[in-house]
C-alpha cells in the first residue's frame, strides 16, 4: 500500500489543563477527500490548529505523520512547505501587511524551500488573476492589508485563493461553509474541486451535509468529544444530518 | 526650587564645564558648575537622566580630513554636508535652493542645557534659503568624523511663501564614541508645505543629541519625521509654535532600540494663534534590554480656539527586559479646543504570527512583515519613492540586526 498523505495516530491534545483531543485515529490516503462533522466544541478547530502547528496546545501522545513523517516537531512555516494548508475557520486580519505583499512573500518562502528562485512579477500577478477570477475575487480586494474589512464570505474565498497558489497535497478546510451564501458556497465549491488531484488530499470540516453535496467526499468521520467515532461513506452525513449526534453523546446523561 | 548648593561634578560635567570655558561660555559654565546636568527631577528630562547616563565627553572636534560612507543614499537628492560642525562645499544647487552660512546658532535662545550647549559650541550654520516647488528631495548629511568628538553642528532652513520642499537629515560618521549636539531651525512661510525628516544613524558607541525647531506661518502644512536608529543614547528634541491661523502639522517619531540603547524624542509644541491642527503619531520598537522614551506636551494658549490635537504614542515590545515609556501632557488655556492623547504597548501579534507562518513564511520574515506594518502609517505618507524606499531600508537593517 501506499504511504497516505496524513496519518494520525491516537492523538491527545491538552488545552491549558484540558484534555481536548483523546485519542485521535485517522487515515487520509492519497487523492482522498474526508469530512469530518461533529458538535459545537467537540475539537475539530483544536484537531486542525494542532495539524497546522499552533502553539498553544500541548500535545501529549500520538503522532501526526504527513506522507509518512511525523510533523510534530516541525514549525507551521515548515509544515507549509511540506505541503501542509489549512483554510482557518476564522481567517485572522493582519492590518499593515498588503494581501498581495503576503501572497508573494507565501508563494516565494514555498519556491525557495523547493530550490526555486523567486516568482516574476508578471507570472505572480498572472496567476493571482487566473485564480481570483475563479473565486470571483476583484482585484480592489486583493489591494487591501490581508483579510482586513473582507466580509466573512470574502474572507473564505481569499482562504481558497491562498490554496490554489500554493497548491498543497494536504488542504484542510475548517467550516470553510460557514458564512457563504449560496453562490459563494457554489464558487469556492468549483474552486476546492478543480484543486482535486490524485496527489493531494483532503480533510473538510463542516456542520452542513449541504457542503458535501458540493464536494463529495470518499469518506465522513463522526467527531464527538475529542476523537473520531465513527467512519463511512457519504450517507453517513445525511444520517447524522436527519438524526443528528445524540447517538454518540455515550457520556452525557 | 532652584538647586544652589554646587553639587559634585561628574566625569562628563567636569569636561563641559572646561569646554565651556574655553569657549568663552563662562554663564554656561556656571550653569552646569551649580545645577550639574538635568536629572529625572528636571521634568523634561524625566526618563533621560543626563547626570546618569551621559558617562563622558570627549574633547572638541577637530576640523574633518576623512569622510567615512555616507550612512543613507537617497537616490537623487541633492547633497549637503557638514563635517564635525564644518560647512562644507557643496555641488551646484538646484532651482529654488540658495545655499549660504552664518556665524554660530539657528536656534532660539531656550532654556535647555542641550540647547545651550549647541549655542556655546556650533560656530557655523548651514543657511538654506527655498523658494518655490523645489523638485529634489534635500539632504542635509551631517558627520562626525576621525577620533571620538564632541561636535555641534547648526542648519537654519527658510522655506518662502507657497513652497513646497522635503529635506532629509542624515547623522553619521566614524564609529567612535562620539557625542554630537546638531541644531536645525526651520521657519516655514505662507501655505508652504514643507516635509523634514532627521534620522539618527551614528554608531554604536555613540551619543546624538538633536533640537529641531519649528515656526509654521499662516496656512503652513509641515510633516516631521524623527528617526533614532542608531546611537547608544539619542535624544531629539522638537519644538514647534504654530504661529500663523489655518497651519496643520503632522509630528511622527519612531525609536528603534536595541540592546543597550537609549533613545529619546521630547516634542513641545505651541499652539499659539487660533485655528491651527496638529497630530502626533509617535512609535518605539524596544528588543533586548533597551529603552524607547516619547515625552510629548501640547500647549494651547489662551487665544487658540478651534484648536485640534490628537497625540498617541505606541509601542512594541520585542523582549520583556525592555521599556517602552511615554509621557503625554496636555496644558490647555484656551475653551473652545479638541484636544486627546492616547497610548498602547504590545507585542507581536502572536495569531497573526501563526496566520503567516502556516503559509510558509519564516518567523523572522513574518516578523518582520508585521514590524513593516506596524511601521507602515510613519512611512507611507512620504510622496517620494525612492525616499521612502530608504528609510523602509533603515527599518528593514534594523530588523535584519544589520545596522551595527
Ligand atoms: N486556546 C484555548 N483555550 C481554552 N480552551 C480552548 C482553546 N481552544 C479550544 N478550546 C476548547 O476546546 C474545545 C474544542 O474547541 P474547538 O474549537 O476545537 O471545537 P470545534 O469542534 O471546532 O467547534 P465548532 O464546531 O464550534 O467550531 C472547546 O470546548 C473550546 O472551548
Ligand atoms: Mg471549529
Amino acid at each position: 500500500m501506499t504511504t497516505p498523505i496524513l496519518e494520525i495516530r491516537n492523538l491527545h491534545v491538552r488545552v491549558e489543563e484540558r484534555e481536548i483531543l483523546k485519542g485521535v485515529n485517522l487515515v487520509l490516503p492519497a487523492g482522498e477527500v474526508h469530512a469530518i462533522m461533529g458538535r459545537n466544541g467537540s475539537g475539530k478547530s483544536t484537531l486542525s490548529y494542532v495539524l497546522a502547528g499552533k502553539e498553544d496546545y500541548e500535545v501529549t501522545g500520538g503522532e501526526i505523520l504527513l506522507n509518512g513523517e511525523n510533523i510534530l516537531e516541525m514549525e507551521p512555516n515548515e509544515r507549509a512547505v511540506a505541503g501542509l494548508f489549512l483554510a482557518f475557520q476564522y481567517p485572522v486580519e493582519v492590518p499593515g501587511v498588503a494581501t498581495m505583499t503576503f501572497l508573494k512573500a507565501a508563494i516565494n518562502a514555498q519556491r525557495k524551500a523547493r530550490g526555486e528562485g523567486e516568482i516574476s512579477t508578471p507570472d505572480f500577478m498572472r496567476a493571482v488573476k487566473e485564480a481570483g477570477a475563479q473565486l470571483n475575487i476583484d482585484s480592489e480586494m486583493l489591494k487591501r492589508p490581508l483579510n482586513v474589512g473582507f466580509s466573512g464570505g470574502e474572507k473564505k474565498r481569499a482562504e481558497i485563493l491562498q490554496m490554489a497558489l500554493l497548491k498543497p497535497t494536504l488542504c484542510v478546510l475548517d467550516e470553510t461553509d460557514s458564512g457563504l451564501d449560496i453562490d459563494a458556497l457554489q464558487i469556492v465549491s468549483k474552486g476546492v474541486n478543480a484543486l482535486r488531484s490524485p496527489e493531494r488530499s483532503m480533510l473538510v470540516i463542516t456542520h452542513y451535509q449541504r457542503l458535501l453535496n458540493h464536494i463529495v467526499p470518499d469518506v465522513v468521520h463522526v467527531f464527538s468529544d475529542g476523537r473520531v467515532v465513527e467512519s463511512g461513506g457519504k450517507d453517513l452525513a445525511l444520517q447524522l444530518e436527519a438524526k443528528g449526534y445524540a447517538d454518540y453523546e455515550k457520556d452525557v446523561a | 526650587m532652584q538647586q544652589t548648593m554646587p553639587v559634585r561634578l561628574s566625569a562628563a560635567e567636569t569636561t563641559l564645564v572646561e569646554q565651556l570655558k574655553a569657549a568663552g561660555a563662562d554663564a554656561q559654565a556656571e550653569r552646569i558648575t551649580v545645577a550639574g546636568l538635568p536629572t529625572r527631577r528636571v521634568e523634561s528630562y524625566h526618563y533621560t537622566d543626563l547626570r546618569m547616563l551621559l558617562k563622558a565627553v570627549p574633547p572638541l572636534a577637530k576640523a574633518a580630513n576623512e569622510a567615512s560612507a555616507p550612512a543613507l543614499r537617497v537616490p537623487g537628492a541633492f547633497q549637503l554636508m557638514i563635517a564635525n560642525g564644518v560647512v562644507q562645499e557643496n555641488g551646484t544647487a538646484p532651482a529654488g535652493v540658495i545655499v549660504g552660512k552664518a556665524k554660530g546658532t539657528a536656534l532660539t535662545l531656550r532654556d535647555d542645557v542641550l540647547v545651550h550647549l549647541n549655542t556655546a559650541f556650533a560656530t557655523e550654520s548651514l543657511n538654506l534659503n527655498l523658494d518655490g516647488k523645489v523638485d529634489p528631495v534635500i539632504q542635509i548629511d551631517r558627520r562626525t568624523e576621525g577620533e571620538a568628538a564632541h561636535s555641534a553642528s547648526s542648519a537654519r532652513i527658510y522655506v518662502g511663501d507657497d513652497s513646497e520642499v522635503t529635506i532629509i537629515e542624515t547623522f553619521s560618521g566614524s564609529n567612535q564614541a562620539h557625542m554630537t549636539n546638531h541644531a536645525s531651525y526651520i521657519a516655514i512661510g505662507k501655505n508652504a508645505k514643507v516635509t523634514h525628516i532627521t534620522v539618527d544613524l551614528s554608531g554604536k558607541d555613540a551619543t546624538h543629541f538633536a533640537t529641531n525647531e519649528y515656526a509654521l506661518g499662516e496656512g503652513a502644512q509641515l510633516r516631521s519625521l524623527v528617526i533614532h536608529a542608531g546611537s547608544k543614547l539619542a535624544r531629539s528634541h522638537v519644538f514647534a509654535r504654530f504661529a500663523g491661523e489655518g497651519s496643520h502639522a503632522d509630528f511622527t517619531g519612531l525609536n528603534l532600540v536595541s540592546d543597550g540603547q537609549h533613545s529619546d524624542i521630547t516634542l513641545d509644541v505651541n499652539h499659539a494663534v487660533p485655528n491651527t491642527t496638529s497630530q502626533e503619531l509617535y512609535k518605539q520598537i524596544a528588543r533586548g534590554r533597551s529603552t524607547a522614551v516619547f515625552q510629548g506636551r501640547i500647549v494651547v494658549s489662551r487665544d487658540a480656539q478651534k484648536t485640534d490635537g490628537k497625540m498617541m504614542m505606541q509601542g512594541l515590545m520585542l523582549s520583556d527586559e525592555a521599556q517602552i515609556l511615554s509621557k503625554p501632557e496636555l496644558e490647555i488655556y484656551a475653551d473652545d479646543v479638541v484636544c486627546g492623547h492616547g497610548s498602547t504597548c504590545g507585542q507581536i501579534d502572536e495569531d497573526s504570527l501563526f496566520y503567516l507562518m502556516s503559509r510558509g513564511i519564516s518567523r523572522q520574515d513574518a516578523e518582520t512583515m508585521l514590524v513593516r506594518g506596524f511601521l507602515e502609517e510613519l512611512i507611507d505618507p512620504i510622496e517620494q519613492d525612492e525616499l521612502r524606499e530608504a528609510l523602509a531600508s533603515v527599518i528593514d537593517q534594523w530588523l535584519t540586526g544589520g545596522l551595527h
